[in-house]
């Protein structure tokens, strides 16, 4: 798994003002989708704030985890620099083995103040979209009608612009929902062949974070037991390795999986052969 | 009555040649495919075939259509296999529902493994993997249709785009739909 470089981090816009810039600058948009209500309501308003609120509280824990994820890379990149592996009895490589130790576990501590809310969050939106997606596309559509929504009324006769997917990592937890947001806020009249799309991804992508969750949180008690263990022996397990990829993973996303799952948007060029047999 | 012996053998020699000679059955159709480069000929030679008793084949005749007009690709091919198709459900060779399925399978974007009557929750998560073993399937006909034999990259790419966001769609409907009873 690849881990995130302090180049990276640097790159991400990291602050609660372009969280909120980006939500006023969202607000027209969004009374402008709701004006023009499309005929498949999969984005209620309540729906759009739940989205909202679960990138304001990944937000909140990725500034929270960010220093002392920070941290770790250094102490760990020391213990490397060090030539520490296979020397582990150097009581300097010990002394930076329990430094690193005490960051994990601080890391975990946080991990385990912050991931109830989390996971409430990512759950209730899950929920709700869950609801939406079943009655609107499971319910009211058949396979055919399905694809001609996706299709869109007129999508023979003019290019239709169409959201790119991004697929369901390669950016942070919290970046991911302020897109996610924006996509939604901002469709405005487009499209609700891009919106069933866009719920589609959004669902599964909350559902895989929620197992990703579930099983962390899962793993945080066990994992803080053995390491407090380990800090009486100044070691550092691929376990902690492992754990530590794993949260960034989840929380700053995963970069060789960020290729998009379609094709870019195609145009007709000129007019098309109708046949009578056309469907 | 001994002389008129021979007389009567070669009656009944001459009367077996000529019955023999006519009870050698008619011809029937060959049914051979056509052959050559030449969509236009090929067209006209399968709808002879087709309507002098080779309607068991239509489907050979149809892929073997396809099969030379990828040799000049061009959209208006599109045309010549819709006008085809019609022909072939006024002879009865084939049904309107047929005809246009098969017209719709090689030459339009939508898919008609997706035609159906019920609602996505029933009718096609419980089949999801067949559902789209089926349009994966119909892709690659299309990809034969729309971008070998019309050379319409896209309306082929928009063909695939809609695989991709139908596969996309129906996990996370089936998956919104539970676990059908």
């Amino acid at each position: 798994m690849k881990t995130q470089t302090n180049r990276d981090r640097s790159r991400t816009p990291g602050s609660a003002r372009y969280l909120v810039t980006c939500a006023l600058l969202a607000l027209p948009m969004l009374g402008q989708a709701l004006n023009r209500a499309p005929t498949i309501k999969l984005f209620p308003t309540t729906v759009l704030e739940e989205i909202k609120h679960t990138g304001n509280v990944a937000k909140e824990m990725e500034t929270g985890l960010q220093t002392v994820i920070g941290r770790l890379d250094e102490q760990q990149k020391l213990y490397g620099d060090s030539k520490c592996e296979g020397n582990e009895g150097d009581p300097g490589c010990e002394q930076i083995a329990r430094q690193l130790g005490k960051s994990y576990l601080e890391m975990l501590d946080i991990m385990a103040d912050k991931l109830p809310a989390m996971e409430m969050a990512v759950n209730t939106t899950s929920s709700s979209l869950e609801r939406r997606i079943r009655k609107e596309l499971g319910q009211k559509k058949t396979p055919w009608t399905l694809q001609e929504l996706l299709i869109g009324e007129g999508a023979a006769r003019k290019g239709a612009e169409r959201p790119a997917l991004r697929g369901r990592s390669g950016l942070r937890l919290s970046d991911r929902f302020n897109q996610y947001y924006k996509l939604v806020a901002h469709s405005g009249g487009q499209v609700n062949s891009s919106l069933a799309v866009i719920a589609s991804d959004i669902y599964l992508d909350m559902q895989e974070t929620s197992r990703l969750i579930a099983r962390t949180r899962e793993e945080i008690s066990r994992a803080t037991l053995m390491e407090q263990l380990n800090q009486s022996f100044g070691t550092i397990t691929p376990e902690m390795q492992q754990v530590v990829a794993g949260v960034k993973a989840i929380l700053f996303g995963d970069q060789d999986d960020a290729a998009p799952l379609a094709a870019p948007p195609a145009t007709q060029a000129d007019k098309e052969y109708e046949s009578p047999l056309q469907l | 009555m001994n002389r008129s012996r021979p007389f009567a053998l070669a009656g009944a020699l001459a009367a077996a040649i000529l019955v023999g000679c006519n009870s050698t059955p008619a011809r029937g159709p060959e049914c051979a495919l056509p052959q050559g480069l030449d969509l236009d000929r090929a067209l006209s030679t399968a709808r002879f075939d087709l309507e002098t008793g080779c309607e068991a084949r239509f489907g050979a005749y149809f892929q073997r259509l396809l099969a030379i007009a990828e040799g000049d690709p061009k959209k208006a091919n599109r045309a010549r296999f819709s006008e085809f198709l019609v022909w072939a459900n006024e002879q009865g060779l084939l049904s309107k529902r047929q005809a246009r399925e098969r017209y719709n399978r090689y030459f339009g974007v939508k898919y008609v493994s997706l035609v159906g009557d019920y609602s996505v929750c029933s009718q096609a998560c419980p089949h999801r993997p067949q559902v789209l073993q089926d349009m994966k399937q119909e892709l690659a006909d299309k990809e034969q249709g729309l971008l070998k034999v019309s050379a319409d990259p896209l309306s082929y790419h928009r063909a695939s785009r809609l695989f991709q966001e139908t596969e996309l769609v129906l996990e996370a409907t089936c998956t919104a739909c539970g676990p059908m009873e």
